[in-house]
């Protein structure tokens, strides 16, 4: 017996021994932790349960044969996450560069489909060098499961996916696919084809970081939705991220002990909009002062910020922000905000999160750019994912609600539950400029008539109560009681039950 | 009264000792010489058109005389075209040190004893406190009976001050009478026990003062700090911005002193560039100076602001500085001590120790709460207890016990079990307790990793982990600071309204470079980075397009 618990040991401590110290070494030394380390980073303390850590590829080409590693590659199991079950998957560069076979993405599809049966999320960590070319097409096959599975668990688990290393080619698709993707600066990497065939193909040179790095995708791309500073700050947060979501669609949004006063006052929102219907100010305050402790998860925090999105919490349950920003671009709609703030808003219609939108839009973003860009197509996103969500949607108008922008921010019409506005709320087609000139063009002479105009339809319309007296707004409400009129608004929406019509699945404008 | 020359002469008719000096022009060194015996040294030789310390020399004797007046005119001939000369007696270890008077319609008029105001940045009053640490009875009776004697010579009934500069040996000279209320009454207010404000109402109604100088006392010490909203750490620029967060220390007892908050703007108001950047004053009483500086400390510890950046980091730093508490204070003091600006006040080893105390706790309190998230699959284990926390490079352990009151924080390495006791949760902003049986109150900013813990100018980031994750934070190499771009870039199209820079000029980070506007709105554009500005590319009126450079950095 002795024996044979020696072997089992000295099997295992084979497996944890990954690539070996050296590679492990190596690892360290270009600012990246080991699969086993980043796990245990993640997961609660010795929480963490190893699935097939004797797995090995069957490949015999190419002399592979001679040349196994136990665990081949990635490192999968479940542990919890503050006691909550997360089922993990992480790529271990030290084997084969992480490279995926036949038999590593066995491992992770079983974990995946683990997930999916029981109801919890799956948060994979990337850092590998792509295929495993010997195995040929085994190995396409082998993403093709994890595909599959993602695919198939959209919408049912929450799919997190972390970039701590390089991603490239049919490594980029599964993350591509999970709900949120994460990037750790100066030490991952992500794009489809690298920098060697972009060279040979396009003449173009660039660098592995100007073209994939963390920078690029949470500012340019928006593949992205947060990037962090290192390895430990990436799980901490996303253990922080976790914390906020529910483990599944069947689930309600956990809830913590809130230190925060439900009915608390901020009177200094009352100046939060300036005097000047021109002048910025900082949308994120409102959030700050009216989400729990001031606690925001902000998602996609560098990418569109022409309007925010993330996680906050009320009276301890998660809810989802969306806000224009008017501290850029005046917190116009453009095709990254609006797709941006798309998947945010499907996300937590998913994962029956409820919806707190804030609103101080002047409209859609002039111009071909955007034009060519398909500003059409994208902005009606954001329309489709806040009509078709059935989750409880709270709404305050603090200032400008101009136009189509008005209809598409969660607005009475899209079966908004809640809308409120500020008294300071301009509820109208267009500002009164463009307004007067339209309506008026037969007085374009003349300067004095024109500015008369101007006042007269400020007077009538730059004001909440026309869209009040119509039922579009529910009430006007003093700015420092937002927190406490949205708290109980929630409260009231606790029971909220309703189903969409029966459909395989809708076909919003992709 | 207002004017300089006048009120000097009115000044030394009336007696009042004024800086001894040769107002006239100098022909040449050997009459220098002369007139700066007749003052008696030391001396200040100074360019008439000089400035910016230019054409200006100090000298102790004749030799220095002479050769201070050669090159004080020689310089200011190669820099301002204008040669002439004056000298006066120069003031060695200059304080400023100001009388309070009172005066009524009736002829009647006392002092209120002095204020000194010699902390001062760019002739700008930082600190001011009443009594003056350096004036002993007899001065302070000379320097009151020569205010009154100036005050009564120009007939003065109402409240006013009258400024003096004072050198090492109590010599004092007449600077200049200030007949307004001024910014620092309050602590000639607290010392005395008259309300300045309501005296200067009633003389002005015709009343008598009721005041005799007999009942003038010095009751105590009264310090007053002027916050400004004016970055310390980047040269005092000022900060404009909107208060998203202010909060002042209760007014009344604290400590053993007491607080009083002079203030006109609220949490949510907007400091704009229009106005003088004093945003409060903070005024504390005691029994005597050290008490009052105590309490001081404490009362600036609960200040807080946040939006802007105010100089009360800078204003704890000073209070605390060994130099200060000893009193020998000059106007030079904050060249003298801060010569390379400021960068932050050092964390002793109490404050490292308070520090990690108040992030575990913090850490801890956060901890427990989600341990007791709904949905666990599985039960809770016992809240850990050893810990490391990772501060200025260094891993210190710690084993902490936590209740609902504080925490026991017992460090390793020091074989040391200190109670910090708090009642603050997450979300509270400022922390205060007791730590050590001390009062403590500091603020603690959760980041990605751990806390920005900061109090009275010391800023530490605090970093709460398990011994195995200490371990891994060890084996990662230190980053290198990425290179971030030079370039500035219009994120939209739009119309420039103004570039605030030119090539060559030194920008911060944060600093606005220029502002667009697009949709009717103006975006202000800042530096992402600390750099020199080497090619703007637009100017105010220009149209941009999106992604257009604006500016570029060397």
């Amino acid at each position: 017996m002795k024996e044979i618990v020696a072997q089992l040991e000295a099997k295992r401590a084979e497996a944890r021994a990954g690539g070996g110290p050296d590679r492990i070494a190596r690892q360290h030394a270009k600012g990246k932790l080991s699969a086993r380390e980043r796990i245990n980073l993640l997961l609660d303390e010795g929480s963490f349960e190893e699935w097939d850590m004797f797995v090995e590829h069957r490949c015999n080409d190419f002399g592979m044969d001679e040349n196994k590693f136990p665990g081949d590659g990635v490192v999968t199991g479940w542990g919890t996450v503050n006691g909550r079950i997360v089922y993990v998957f992480s790529k271990d560069f030290t084997v084969f560069g992480g490279s995926l076979s036949l038999a590593h993405a066995a491992k992770i599809v079983k974990v995946q489909r683990a997930a999916a049966k029981i109801g919890a999320p799956v948060i994979g960590l990337f850092d590998a060098g792509g295929a495993r070319i010997q195995e040929g097409v085994d190995s396409l096959a082998g993403y093709a499961d994890i595909f599959m599975e993602n695919v198939l668990s959209s919408g049912v688990i929450p799919q997190i996916s972390v970039i701590m290393g390089p991603c490239a080619g049919g490594d980029v698709y599964s993350p591509a696919m999970t709900d949120f993707i994460f990037m750790v600066k100066d030490t991952s990497y992500m794009f489809v084809t690298g920098p060697d065939v972009v060279k040979t193909v396009t003449n173009e040179n660039v660098t592995h970081e100007d073209l994939g790095g963390a920078r690029v995708h949470s500012q340019k791309s928006g593949v992205v939705d947060g990037a962090f500073e290192n390895d430990i700050e990436a799980l901490q947060q996303i253990r922080r991220m976790i914390d906020f979501l529910p483990s599944s669609n069947r689930e309600k949004p956990p809830v913590i002990k809130s230190f925060d006063d439900p009915d608390r006052r901020d009177m200094s929102l009352n100046t939060l909009v300036p005097s000047n219907p021109n002048t910025p100010y900082d949308m994120k305050e409102l959030i700050e002062k009216v989400a729990d402790e001031g606690d925001f998860f902000e998602i996609g925090k560098d990418f569109g910020k022409n309007i925010i999105t993330g996680f906050g919490r009320m009276e301890g349950s998660t809810v989802g922000f969306v806000a224009n920003q008017p501290m850029s671009l005046a917190g116009v709609l453009d095709i990254d905000a609006s797709r941006k703030a798309a998947r945010f808003v499907r996300f937590c219609d998913c994962f029956n999160i409820p919806i707190v939108t804030f609103v101080d839009v002047p409209g859609f973003m002039p111009g071909t750019k955007q034009e060519y860009g398909g500003l059409i197509k994208h902005g009606a996103k954001l329309l489709f994912a806040f009509a078709e969500a059935t989750v409880p949607k709270v709404t305050v108008i603090t200032r400008k609600a101009y136009g189509g922008a008005y209809d598409v921010m969660s607005s009475k019409h899209l079966r908004g539950d809640v809308n409120f506005a500020w008294p300071t709320a301009e509820i109208a087609v267009m500002g009164a400029k463009g307004a007067v000139e339209i309506i008026f063009r037969a007085e374009a002479g003349d300067p004095d008539k024109l500015a008369e105009r101007t006042k007269e339809y400020e007077d009538r319309f730059a004001n909440p109560y026309v869209a009040a007296s119509r039922g579009y707004i529910d009430d006007v409400i003093m700015p420092q009681n937002t927190r406490h009129r949205i708290v109980r608004a929630l409260r009231q929406l606790r029971g909220k039950d309703v189903t969409n019509p029966p459909k395989k699945h809708d076909n919003i404008p992709l | 009264m207002g004017d300089k020359i006048t009120s000097k002469k009115f000044a030394a008719e009336a007696g009042v000792s004024t800086v001894p000096g040769h107002m006239d022009l100098i022909k040449d060194a050997k009459e220098a010489v002369k007139i700066s015996k007749e003052i008696g040294y030391p001396v200040m030789i100074k360019a008439s058109a000089g400035g910016g310390g230019k054409g200006m020399r100090i000298a102790w004797n004749d030799k220095e005389a002479e050769e201070g007046f050669n090159g004080a005119k020689a310089e200011a001939k190669a820099s301002f075209g204008d040669d002439r000369i004056f000298i006066e007696k120069f003031v060695d270890q200059p304080r400023h040190i100001e009388i309070q008077v009172l005066g009524d319609k009736h002829g009647n008029c006392i002092y209120l004893n002095e204020r000194e105001c010699s902390i001062q940045r760019r002739n700008q009053k930082v600190v001011e406190e009443a009594p003056s640490p350096f004036l002993d009875e007899k001065t302070r009776q000379a320097m009151g009976e020569q205010s009154i004697a100036l005050a009564k010579a120009v007939d003065y009934d109402s409240a006013g001050t009258v400024e003096f500069i004072v050198d090492g040996d109590r010599n004092f000279y007449f600077l200049e009478m200030n007949t307004r209320l001024q910014v620092e009454h309050p602590v000639t207010e607290m010392t005395t026990g008259v309300d300045l404000v309501e005296q200067m109402l009633l003389v002005a109604y015709g009343e008598k003062l009721k005041l005799k100088q007999k009942d003038i006392g010095i009751n105590g010490w009264a310090v007053e700090t002027r916050i400004y909203a004016e970055d310390p750490y980047r040269n005092f620029l000022p900060s404009i911005g909107r208060l998203r967060r202010m909060r002042f220390p209760a007014e009344g007892k604290l400590d053993k002193g007491e607080v009083r908050i002079d203030t006109g703007v609220r949490e949510g108001d907007e400091i704009s560039m229009f106005y003088d950047p004093m945003i409060a004053k903070l005024i504390t009483h005691g029994k005597d100076r050290d008490a009052a500086i105590d309490t001081h400390v404490k009362a600036l510890e609960r200040l807080e602001v946040e939006g802007i950046q105010d100089n009360s980091p800078f204003l704890a730093a000073v209070l605390n500085q060994k130099r200060f508490r000893s009193g020998k204070i000059t106007t030079n003091y904050i060249k003298e001590e801060f010569p390379d600006g400021f960068s932050g006040a050092d964390m002793s080893e109490k404050d490292e120790r308070l520090m990690i105390a108040a992030s575990a706790y913090a850490h801890g309190v956060n901890a427990a709460r989600f341990n007791d998230i709904s949905g666990r699959d599985e039960p809770a284990h016992p809240a850990r207890t050893e810990w490391v926390a990772l501060v200025a490079g260094k891993a210190v352990p710690i084993r902490v016990e936590l209740d609902e009151k504080g925490a026991e924080v017992h460090f390793e390495d020091a074989d040391k079990t200190i109670q910090l006791k708090t009642n603050w949760r997450p979300g509270g902003g400022l922390m205060e307790g007791k730590f050590d049986k001390e009062d403590f109150a500091l603020t603690l900013k959760p980041t990605d990793e751990g806390f920005i813990v900061e109090r009275l100018g010391v800023t530490a980031r605090i970093i709460i982990c398990t011994p195995a994750t200490a371990e891994l934070h060890a084996r990662l190499p230190e980053k290198e600071k990425p290179d971030t771009s030079k370039l500035i870039m219009s994120p939209m199209p739009g119309l420039m309204v103004s570039v605030d820079v030119e090539v060559g000029q030194e920008v911060k980070s944060g600093e606005a470079v220029c502002v667009v506007e697009a949709m009717k709105m103006q975006n202000i554009i800042r530096a992402e980075a600390d750099g020199v500005v080497a090619k703007v590319n637009v100017g105010a009126g220009d149209a941009v397009a999106a992604d257009e450079v604006l500016v570029e950095f060397a």
